[in-house]
């Protein structure tokens, strides 16, 4: 759970409107320049390629290794292995004294960054030079960066002019192309007086020890052009076995990192190449190569975060991040931030370094979908988080409520009490506006719904199927909101597949499918809410299991599974259940579809995908098609439709801070199409956005794609009898 | 077709070259390519110039126009001269189409002509047309097939650029502030 101190940056990095605006305005601007640098490529195949060959490097690591050794060493480098990073400084710091070295130039490392190169070298009375622009803005500023890429995000130009002004002695004006000209010329004195250079790179090339970086300003270059002594610092993850390979790195990370077609320069260094030496003559410079470990062979050995490997660091995971996003890098409290680097944190800082961040996870998927290195950060994160749970523990409220949710006759009694209870927060409304105290957090801009008077489970045993020789049978799994919150919903699917021939049934014994304590992080809950549905559902007997709540369904698919592997007889079951289980707008368009109809009167709609349904199961296309073929729907677009829309489950309530501002940012997409009613297919989004409009605009209603058929299409069937 | 393939790599990499604020041009003999670069050069106001030794340079006789047009040529001493001359001009081995980029692949890794490129303002570069390679694909398998891979092998597309500061776009930071590509038709054998 997120500590009060953490807590506490959060809402600093929230007040300051200058980094929200560099962010958000970065955010947007991203995603365009990224689908425009890639237009004409296939960003499947150029990523498949990329973790072919890095999945390569990674479980042929010491032969890797050993190899780039022997080429880089064949042409005349000097190779170091450092299993850590006191390893490294130590060694760059005795060959620094050893060749008398008082001025470094350094071009972009994160790695030295990692191991805080600088601060062992400044000690020992070298001067150190940052020559990556925001690299060195945030050096002059003493702090870290906090953009893997764009270092320096964080700062406006006038933050950037004051801090020069205080380190330079003369006044600079905060206009961005003059800042710009007083780097040019401040660095340029440091890279023709260097004595050493020290360089990062994004690929190190095992066949020809070959060692390649991408940069636009130049400092690379510059960096292993000039000093006489040249040493690389490269973590061992950017192996990668063929010269060739090197392509596919090249074609993803401009476009990944920046929307660039490709960087301003690539330069590749293979072994020592001529510099100019002090005295004028020109001769092979001394050139070193430190392969560093500092943790990542752990990391690589364990079988959950191997993929790691097949990260090539162009950040496009921070970027498309709604919590990054709003945070920004520093929040993360370490050298390496958002999704990714709260998995590097975990292992090159420590586990406790990565307990507060990895809670900023939302889990909706957005980074995976864009990673060039096949990586599923989410799905890491949740092992990191779950690793946490088991080791220590979680806090006694969080454990107490997943006790209780695991344990259904419990959990339903206490819902059905709480029908009651609310009753002074829902002044007989549908929605509760306000709570006391320390929970209006979570009323604070958007209200809650009230649990239903009677829930679904109750409710199913009025309803009246009338299907004459069923073609099938059909389980229906409510999940919690859909049961106790959102009952109409469950009415929606079952008409629907009525229509198609099918008999719906409702099993008693179902009950929460354990999501909540799978993203808190409580596996051991986790897997009793699945032993209980999985024997409660009996998928044996039924033709489908159909639920109408994405992330429901894809616990059925899923994470049952995931969490009953040990166990060959149960892990037989979730199997069985997993292929039958489908989402409601997936198992109706794969049924055929509803005839097309509807009451025809007009009505204007936008669709909001859930992250789970989209992401995870790949459906958007069948939604959709359901609405079109409704009559009277009009369907409108709203932008970023697959952006989150900050429930998240437990989230919302852990940071209302983050999670509201990235409602809004939804509802402001909602409010741009003009729609009268929002569709969506999880009830969790439902809940979510219909809270924040119910405050803001309750002109527009929120509705599943079940209930919109249920509306649109009951008044038909009345009219036809 | 070997000539109209070329115009149509040459077409794509002039794009993709202004797409990122480079100059590009195309003249069929060296010696024309002397004559673009001296007008260029007086246009933008340069009175020096390092410059590297190159086929194309001898060929067209390209030192000697430029100091016909009152141009003063370094062609030395390039470590004290390029921190401050006006402009560089280099030959460079390959040109992408795909990208725009060009690729600096001396088999020596000379020093000298990282030098000229790098430190000045303005970079000029000159590449045979029959240079153009279509992709980066082929560009890597190229360079992979050399007797050895060169210690230095420097791809350049247009000028050196920053979004360091609040994402907004500036030219010029540590490299060249302009890039200017001519290619040259004619076939000027290697001297190496």
């Amino acid at each position: 759970m997120a500590d009060k101190q953490f807590k506490k940056k959060i809402s600093e990095a929230l007040g300051n409107d200058v980094l929200r605006g560099a962010l958000g305005r970065f955010g947007d601007a991203y995603t365009i320049s990224r689908a425009k640098a890639y237009e004409g490529y296939d960003f499947k195949s150029i990523s498949d390629n990329i973790a072919e060959v890095k999945s390569y490097a990674a479980s042929h690591l010491e032969e890797m290794i050993d190899q780039f050794e022997q080429s880089a060493t064949a042409r005349g480098a000097k190779v170091f292995r450092a299993s850590t990073g006191e390893d490294a400084k130590q060694y760059i710091l005795e060959l620094a004294q050893r060749r008398d070295v008082k001025k470094i130039v350094k071009s972009k490392s994160m790695v030295s960054e990692e191991i805080l190169l600088n601060q062992t070298l400044i000690s020992a009375g070298i001067s150190v030079q940052e020559t990556d622009l925001g690299e060195w803005i945030v050096q002059l500023a003493g702090q870290h960066p906090s953009h893997m890429v764009l270092p320096a995000i964080h700062l406006t130009k006038e933050e950037v002019a004051h801090i020069f002004s205080g380190h330079l002695h003369k006044l600079n004006q905060p206009v961005i192309a003059e800042l710009v000209k007083t780097a040019r010329e401040e660095l340029r004195k440091s890279f023709l007086e260097a004595d050493m250079g020290i360089s990062g790179a994004n690929m190190a090339i095992a066949e020809t020890g070959t060692l390649i970086m991408l940069t636009n300003e130049g400092n690379g270059r510059l960096t292993s052009t000039l000093p006489p002594v040249h040493v690389f610092l490269v973590g061992i993850e950017k192996l990668v076995p063929k010269f060739e390979d090197a392509t596919h790195i090249l074609q993803a990370l401009p476009k990944s990192a920046t929307g660039q077609q490709i960087t301003s320069y690539v330069s590749m260094v293979t072994g020592p190449t001529p510099a100019y030496y002090s005295d004028g003559t020109v001769k092979d410079k001394e050139f070193h190569i430190i392969l560093m470990d500092n943790g990542r062979r752990k990391m690589y050995n364990d079988e959950k975060f191997k993929k790691t490997f097949q990260c090539i660091r162009c950040a496009s995971c921070l970027n498309v991040c709604p919590a990054f996003q709003l945070v920004g890098g520093h929040v993360y409290g370490h050298i390496y931030t958002g999704g990714i680097g709260t998995i590097l944190t975990n292992f090159l800082n420590s586990e406790k370094d990565a307990q507060n961040p990895q809670n900023l996870c939302l889990q909706c998927g957005k980074c995976s979908e864009v990673c060039p290195g096949k990586l599923d950060i989410p799905q890491m994160i949740l092992e990191i988080r779950n690793r946490m749970g088991e080791k220590e523990g979680l806090p006694f409220t969080q454990k107490f409520a997943l006790d209780v949710v695991s344990n259904r006759r419990l959990f339903h009694s206490l819902l059905r009490v709480a029908s009651v209870a609310q009753k002074p927060f829902t002044k007989g409304q549908p929605v509760i506006r306000h709570l006391p105290m320390f929970l209006s957090g979570l009323t604070e801009k958007k209200s809650l719904p009230a649990v239903a008077k009677v829930p679904f489970r109750d409710i199913f045993k009025t309803i009246k199927q009338d299907v004459k020789n069923p073609k099938g049978k059909i389980a229906l799994y409510a999940g919690c909101l859909i049961d106790f919150v959102y009952p109409k919903i469950g009415e929606g699917v079952i008409v629907a597949l009525n229509e198609k021939g099918y008999e719906v049934v409702f099993p008693e014994g179902q009950s929460c499918c354990g999501a909540p304590a799978t993203y808190m992080g409580d596996r051991n809950n986790a897997r009793k809410c699945a032993i209980m549905n999985i024997e409660a559902l009996e998928a044996e007997k039924v033709d489908y299991v159909v639920s109408a709540c994405p992330t429901c369904t894809h616990a059925l698919k899923e994470s049952f599974k995931e969490l009953l592997q040990d166990d060959p007889g149960l892990a037989a079951r979730a199997e069985e259940l997993s292929s039958k289980s489908k989402d409601f707008s997936k198992l109706l368009s794969d049924l055929g579809g509803l005839k097309p109809g509807g009451d025809g009167v007009a009505l204007k709609v936008t669709y909001h995908d859930s992250c789970h349904l989209k992401r995870s199961m790949g459906v958007y296309a069948e939604p959709r098609k359901i609405l079109s073929d409704t009559s009277g729907v009009q369907l409108i677009e709203m932008k970023e439709s697959d952006r989150c829309c900050g429930f998240a489950g437990s989230y919302s309530i852990k940071f209302p801070e983050l999670s509201t501002p990235i409602l809004e940012r939804k509802l402001n997409n909602i409010e741009e199409t003009g729609a009268d009613v929002v569709v969506v297919d999880c009830p969790g989004c439902l809940m979510q956005i219909s809270g924040g409009l119910d405050k803001r605009n309750p002109g527009i209603r929120v509705i599943h794609t079940a209930e919109l058929l249920l509306e649109k299409r009951k008044k038909l069937k009345n009219k036809t009898k | 077709m070997r000539i109209d393939h070329l115009t149509e790599l040459y077409e794509r990499f002039k794009a993709k070259l202004e797409g990122v604020s480079g100059e590009c041009y195309r003249v069929g003999t060296a010696s024309e390519a002397g004559e673009l670069i001296c007008n260029v050069m007086l246009e933008k106001g340069i009175r020096n110039v390092a410059l590297l030794k190159a086929p194309i340079l001898d060929k067209g006789n390209i030192t000697y126009q430029i100091q016909s047009a009152g141009i003063t040529v370094y062609t030395d001493h390039f470590r004290e001269v390029t921190p401050t001359a006006d402009a560089g001009i280099t030959q460079v081995n390959y040109a992408i189409a795909e990208s725009g980029t060009l690729v600096q692949a001396d088999a020596d890794a000379n020093v000298n002509q990282r030098l000229c490129s790098t430190l000045v303002p303005i970079h000029i570069a000159l590449v045979s047309t029959s240079a153009l390679i279509t992709t980066l694909k082929e560009t890597m398998a190229i360079l992979h097939q050399l007797p050895q891979i060169p210690g230095f092998v420097g791809f350049i597309t247009g000028p050196s650029r920053t979004s360091d500061i609040e994402r907004v776009l500036t030219i010029g930071v540590h490299g060249p502030k302009q890039l200017v590509v001519v290619f040259v038709d004619e076939q000027v054998e290697e001297v190496i």
